[in-house]
């Protein structure tokens, strides 16, 4: 076996950049052959296993101008570098966005809420993050920086395949922001894991609008069934525009099983993933059209 | 590899530290300031044997490399009491059975502390969440969590224990 | 019984400097100009080993060890057995690998990445055989083995078929008895490997010493029988190895052997001839051991009177690579199922299987969870089939007072003379609502509650009137100081169960001394007498045991010292502790105005020069009384997720007499998280194609309980049976192993009871629960 996690083994050179810039230009400086270390929960894990190495390491976690969490008017902008208990603790994501906060509130456990930050979930690239189908229901976008310049990525473009997404090997994530939901809105997170403190087996996110008794916009996303966080868009349609019921809800929740095709690892099996989606979904869509008001 | 110097402020006193850029601040407590009440148990986040407060807040020593401590103020378990003053936490611990072979102990104690801090009057389900990323596989947990209730009861009724 | 402190809640020994972060682990042992180590493990199953170049590692600066440079010695990590009955087949380096994370060379060196670096810089050449990975097919004739010849003592044994022991019991005629039934049942299960998962990883500091001796900091439950083994694999004198006693971040039994890594430290000293610290990372530690697994068939007969009258068991275990006791594992599972009812006339067929695995050691039970798995299914299975109570099955049926005990197998037995089972049962009936438990066919809607009920025990040590084939003793030093305090000096390991607070208690009690005045010294090999083994449940009912046996001689020598300065008969004096001053008096019986105190007799002895009060002795227990648990679990299945809750747990135990009531309870509680992880979340399984471990030697893919899986702590009552065990300190049996036993099954019988669904297999997951309700498996009833 060759890993040791007693240790760090692998040789790097360490850069610490307190400021934006610094960092920007460090990243074009050693373009390929540097990694960015924000929270290092999964980076350091990853270079533990002998997964990933690199030959600068440029920490970037200390950049106070990306750490925050802004709510003006009906938008929330979030600095990548701010860490999940923030979010956590955050009274306005607790109170508006409840899928962000159910699913902050499910992740790890609380000493790697501390270190782990929004960023580095979504650079990680992994199918299971949980923060991602929030943000895909929230129709979030991603501002990435490089000494380029910047360019603005909705969430949904932003995953390409485990550990894989759009992000150049210069450009920092520096800001994800999300946009007005609009009115009568509601939102929700559910996620299965092993054990309380565990990567989702299956996790999903919902948010809609009410129009009355008539569901308005509506989004579903699920994390840990594809290569990457995916929404539903058929299942979407089925409930847009229509008269809310529990039949509506076991019909979208039916159709969005059908079209997942998750896998069978080592957390769980294609089977049990299928058959929990619905009732997940189902629940999520509950719970998302009681928190806009709506009745069932 | 070159090394760095560092000062950080462990257990209230200002240090200067020669470090490698990939050494893990587990290993220079351990090692270097022969700090051994911060344990190894998994290297990867998952076992909480590694806890220490920075800044107030607990982390993982297992996967935070020291250069990135620069400034900043680390309290190990060696910080929260000693032998002759326990820290109350520590004595409610010893009372309540909260100890079988005490090797999760040191990392639950400064969880516990970071919880009150936090919450100074948590309900059952509130520490059990707080601590599920510190396993312990001798006590089922019950000790731990009574040990830490308790404690909360007796901050809240008697606020001139509360510490610091 | 009063007693002034036997049966007091008092702070442990060693809580101080646990809460402190000083209590030193073997992992915390620091010697000046020490190297470390790390070990160089396969990525094969099974192979050869060509060639190993450690010239490039040497180069780097690290002193390295190959199989050809330590000790040629075959051995068994495990020494409990009289050498006779040991199965010997472990190198300290092999030539041949048989399982991923088998250690083939080890490397020290100024820094662990140091000789990380050069472990990675090793050349091995590989001849790749093929692998063997599930029990059954390694019994095939086609398959590939892997041993020809292993050792039993000297003697060379040839292996068959991959099997590595076997054990046949047959008690009465059960084919018979079979006959005469109304009702016969029979059924297959299924336990897997678990990993011991205990906090603190595998670790060994080895210290060369001036007079060609080494001195050892090690993670062991055993300190005298590493010194052993390890003066018979580097040849030398005992008196020059010297292993210290330590407190052990956990165990559960995996390190209850000399771990394998322990000699191949101390070839490296040896070699580097300084210091060498070797740590298990997490990775290397869970190739290391794993709970034996067994598949078990069980065949019962009962008449419609609901009184057994045949059992036939059969146990397939799959021990991995090498034989760490799995002789004695398979006396033992014949023992725990041959003690749990009165099968009249039985079987017990028995089959150790080597594969290419990590090697199966023991972990909490050594094969009782798996075989009480088996039968407290099978005892429910029964009830419902032939509509038995199952409570009232049990009690017609089971093993208890005056009945013989086989604590661990056919050759120690001793006759029963305390029993809390019916106490129990009615307790625990009573506390969960038994009257009030509706079949599952009552039960409707997604989330469907249920009870299940199991008994179990463990014996409390080896012992028995006639020494079998384990040994079994534990030995004590205690020494008056000349103030009245009290020394102790004890060899049995505290797992942290509280063995060294029971240990102090026992002392205080006898010799009527305040618990605070004695202290467990720090000791080791050098300084103490032999120690089996803080395994089997024997810490308190044998390690305690014999602290007694020793504080009784120290209590006639203090009588015969104060007869001569009180001018009195020994025969007329007594002991008796006098609150107001906290001393501890010798005084004439029935006249308390002439007296002396302990310190003075001790201080005046010392000043005429008559010696020091010490003793020091050994003491084998002559039973191996059983300490019985009961177990009533409350489940709630959700039937939509499969996800199961555990609402309420009542844990009762028959201990004899508590010595820690506090630990007491910490075990059970403790022993319940264990418990609903073997049951619902662990195992550790392999890849079947390339024989790795499919969670690649990371937690992460290895879940235990955390605080959340656990009950609310108001929903956990802990219920302790009134019994006294004449033949106990102060009346005390065990507890330890006894605590897991019956939980899985108690688990797996109150999922029955909230679904209809009987599970075979543990651990029963969300996943599992699923599928067998959609696939509408078989419902019985
Ligand atoms: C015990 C444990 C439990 C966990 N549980 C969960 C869980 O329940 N759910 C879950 O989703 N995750 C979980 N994780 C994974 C991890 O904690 C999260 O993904 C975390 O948010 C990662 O953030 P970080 O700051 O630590 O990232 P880092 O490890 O620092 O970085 C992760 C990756 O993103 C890159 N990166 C970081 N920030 C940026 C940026 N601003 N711009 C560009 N690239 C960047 C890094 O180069 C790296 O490749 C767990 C991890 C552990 C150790
Ligand atoms: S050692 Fe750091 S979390 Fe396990
Ligand atoms: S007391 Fe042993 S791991 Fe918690």
């Amino acid at each position: 076996m060759k890993t040791n996690t007693k240790i760090l083994t692998s040789e790097f050179e360490y850069l610490e950049c307190p400021t934006l810039a610094e960092a920007l230009n460090c990243l074009s400086k050693y373009n390929g052959k540097a990694k960015i270390l924000a929270g290092g929960t999964d980076l350091l894990i990853k270079m533990k296993s002998g997964l990933l190495q690199c030959q600068y390491l440029i920490f970037v976690k200390k950049i106070e101008a990306l750490n925050y969490l802004i709510s003006d008017k009906k938008t929330l902008r979030i600095g990548p570098m701010i860490n999940l208990r923030s979010i956590e603790k955050n009274e306005q994501v607790k109170a508006y966005y409840s899928a962000l906060f159910e699913a902050v509130r499910s992740m790890a456990a609380t000493s790697v809420k501390n270190m782990a930050t929004i960023g580095g979930n979504l650079c990680n690239g992994s199918p299971a993050a949980d923060t991602a189908p929030p943000l895909l229901v929230y129709g979030a976008t991603l501002k990435l920086s490089s000494m380029r310049g910047d360019r603005i990525v909705p969430v949904e473009e932003f995953f390409l395949g485990p550990s894989q997404t759009v992000l150049e090997s210069d450009e920092l994530l520096t800001e994800i922001c999300l946009p007005d939901l609009g009115d009568q809105v509601g939102s929700s997170f559910l996620k299965l894991g092993r054990v309380s403190a565990d990567i989702a087996k299956i996790n999903v996110a919902v948010c809609l609008n009410r129009n009355g008794k008539t569901v308005g916009n509506c989004r579903i996303a699920f994390g840990s069934v594809a290569p990457t966080p995916i929404r539903i868009p058929e299942a979407e349609e089925i409930l847009k525009g229509q008269e809310m019921s529990d039949e509506l809800i076991v019909k979208a929740a039916k159709a969005a099983a059908g079209l997942i095709k998750p896998i069978t690892d080592k957390r769980s099996t294609n089977s049990y993933r299928q058959q929990v989606s619905k009732v997940i979904l189902e629940e999520g869509i509950r719970s998302a059209w009681q928190r806009a008001g709506g009745e069932l | 590899m070159e090394k760095r110097l560092i000062k950080v402020t462990i257990n209230g006193k200002l240090r200067e530290l020669f470090v490698k850029s990939n050494d893990l601040l587990l290993n220079v407590l351990r090692n270097d300031l022969n700090l051994m009440g911060t344990k190894y148990g998994c290297g990867i986040g998952e076992c909480g044997a590694c806890t220490v407060l920075l800044d107030g807040q607990t982390v993982l020593a297992c996967l935070i490399l020291a250069v990135t401590v620069d400034g900043q103020e680390i309290t190990t378990i060696e910080g929260m009491g000693d032998p002759v003053q326990l820290h109350p936490l520590q004595e409610s611990f010893i009372e309540h059975g909260a100890v079988q072979c005490g090797f999760c102990t040191p990392g639950m104690l400064l969880a516990g502390e970071a919880l009150l801090k936090e919450n100074p009057n948590p309900s059952e389900e509130e520490i059990r969440e707080y601590l599920r990323g510190n396993l312990c596989r001798c006590t089922g947990y019950a000790a731990i969590v009574k040990a830490i209730k308790s404690e909360a009861k007796s901050q809240s009724a008697d606020p001139g224990t509360l510490s610091e | 019984m009063d007693f002034q402190v036997i049966g007091k809640v008092l702070p442990r020994k060693d809580g101080i400097a646990k809460v402190c972060g000083k209590e030193p682990f073997a992992s915390d042992i620091v010697v000046p100009h020490m190297l470390y180590a790390v070990t160089l493990r396969s990525e094969h199953a099974h192979a050869e080993i060509i060639k190993i170049d450690t010239s490039e590692a040497e180069s780097m600066g690290a002193v390295c060890i190959t199989p050809t440079e330590v000790p040629d010695f075959t051995y068994n990590e495990r020494t409990v057995s009289i050498p006779e009955k040991t199965f010997c087949d472990r190198k300290v380096l092999p030539r041949r690998v048989r399982h991923v994370g088998e250690a083939i060379a080890a490397v020290a060196a100024e820094t662990e990445e140091l000789a990380f670096r050069a472990m990675q810089a090793i050349k091995v050449e590989y001849n790749v055989l093929p692998s063997v990975l599930d029990p059954e097919e390694a019994m095939q004739p086609e398959a590939a083995s892997l041993y020809d010849e292993i050792l039993l003592g000297k003697q060379q044994l040839k292996v068959k078929n991959n099997v590595a022991c076997e054990r046949n019991i047959v008690i009465g005629d059960p084919e018979a008895g079979f006959a005469a039934a109304d009702y016969i049942v029979e059924r297959d299960y299924d336990l897997p490997r678990i990993y011991h998962h205990q906090m603190e990883t595998k670790t060994v500091v080895c210290q060369p010493e001036a007079n060609g001796g080494i001195t050892i900091w090690t993670t062991t439950q055993t300190i005298h029988n590493v010194r052993q083994l390890l003066g018979q694999i580097f040849e030398l004198p005992l008196s020059k190895i010297n292993v210290k006693k330590l407190s052990i971040g956990g165990s559960f039994g995996s390190s209850i052997q000399m771990n394998s890594m322990i000699p191949i430290c101390v070839a490296l000293a040896l070699k580097a001839r300084c210091p060498v610290k070797l740590v298990s990372s997490r990775e290397d530690d869970i190739h290391d051991h794993v709970k034996f697994p067994a598949r078990i068939k069980l065949k019962v007969g009962v008449t419609k009177d609901a009184k057994i009258v045949a059992a036939d068991m059969r146990v397939l275990v799959d021990i991995g690579a090498h034989q760490i006791n799995s002789y004695p594992l398979l006396g033992c599972m014949s023992g725990w199922y041959a003690s749990l009812y009165k099968w009249q006339d039985f079987r017990f067929d028995g089959t150790a299987v080597y594969t290419n695995k990590v090697p199966g050691c023991a972990m909490q039970g050594y094969g009782n969870p798996e075989v009480n798995f088996a039968v407290e299914s099978h005892m429910d299975v029964i009830a419902n089939e032939c509509g038995f109570d199952p409570i009232e099955f049990r009690l017609k049926n089971y093993v208890g007072i005056g009945d013989e005990f086989w604590g661990q197998g056919p050759t120690v037995k001793s006759i029963i003379k305390s029993c809390g089972v019916e106490e129990m049962l009615t307790v625990g009936a009573e506390k969960i609502g038994w009257s009030e438990r509706r079949s599952s066919q009552a039960k409707t809607g997604r989330y469907r509650k249920g009870v299940g009920i199991a008994r179990g025990f463990h014996t409390s040590g080896t012992g028995g009137p006639k020494p079998g084939e384990v040994i079994d003793y534990s030995s004590a030093t205690i020494k008056i100081n000349e103030d009245g305090t009290v020394d102790v000096l004890s060899p049995v390991m505290d797992l942290g169960g509280g063995t060294g607070e029971a240990t102090v208690k026992v002392v205080a009690e006898l010799l009527k001394v305040p618990y605070d005045k004695v202290e467990l010294a720090i000791v080791d090999t050098r300084t103490t007498g032999y120690d089996v083994n803080t395994h089997a449940t024997r810490g308190v009912y044998c390690g305690c045991g014999a602290a007694l046996h020793v504080a009784k001689q120290v209590k006639i020598k203090l009588l015969e010292f104060a007869s001569r300065i009180l001018e009195e008969n020994p025969d007329d004096l007594d002991l008796s502790y006098e609150p107001e001053d906290n001393k501890t008096i010798i005084h004439v019986k029935r006249f308390k105005q002439k007296q002396i105190s302990i310190g003075e007799v001790a201080k005046l002895a010392q000043i005429y020069s008559w010696g020091t009060i010490a003793v020091s002795d050994s003491y084998r227990q002559r039973n191996c009384p059983p300490c019985f648990v009961a177990h009533f679990i409350e489940v709630e299945v959700d039937t939509w997720t499969g996800i199961v809750k555990v609402p309420r747990a009542i844990l009762l135990a028959d201990s004899g007499t508590p010595i820690n009531p506090d630990m007491l309870e910490g075990q059970l509680i403790g022993s319940l998280s264990r418990g609903l992880g073997y049951a619902a979340y662990e195992s550790t399984e392999n890849d079947l194609e390339t024989g790795k471990l499919l969670c690649g030697g990371f937690i992460t893919d290895n879940k235990i309980p955390t605080s959340c899986e656990m009950p609310l702590m108001d929903n956990i009552q802990v219920y302790f049976a009134h019994t006294y065990e004449p033949t106990g300190p102060f009346g005390a049996k065990g507890i330890g192993e006894a605590a897991l036993n019956s939980v899985a099954a108690a688990y797996a019988n109150a999922i029955y009871n909230a679904i209809g669904i009987r599970f075979y297999q543990t651990p029963i997951t969300p996943e599992r629960i699923l599928q067998a309700l959609e696939g509408g498996a078989s419902v019985e009833n």
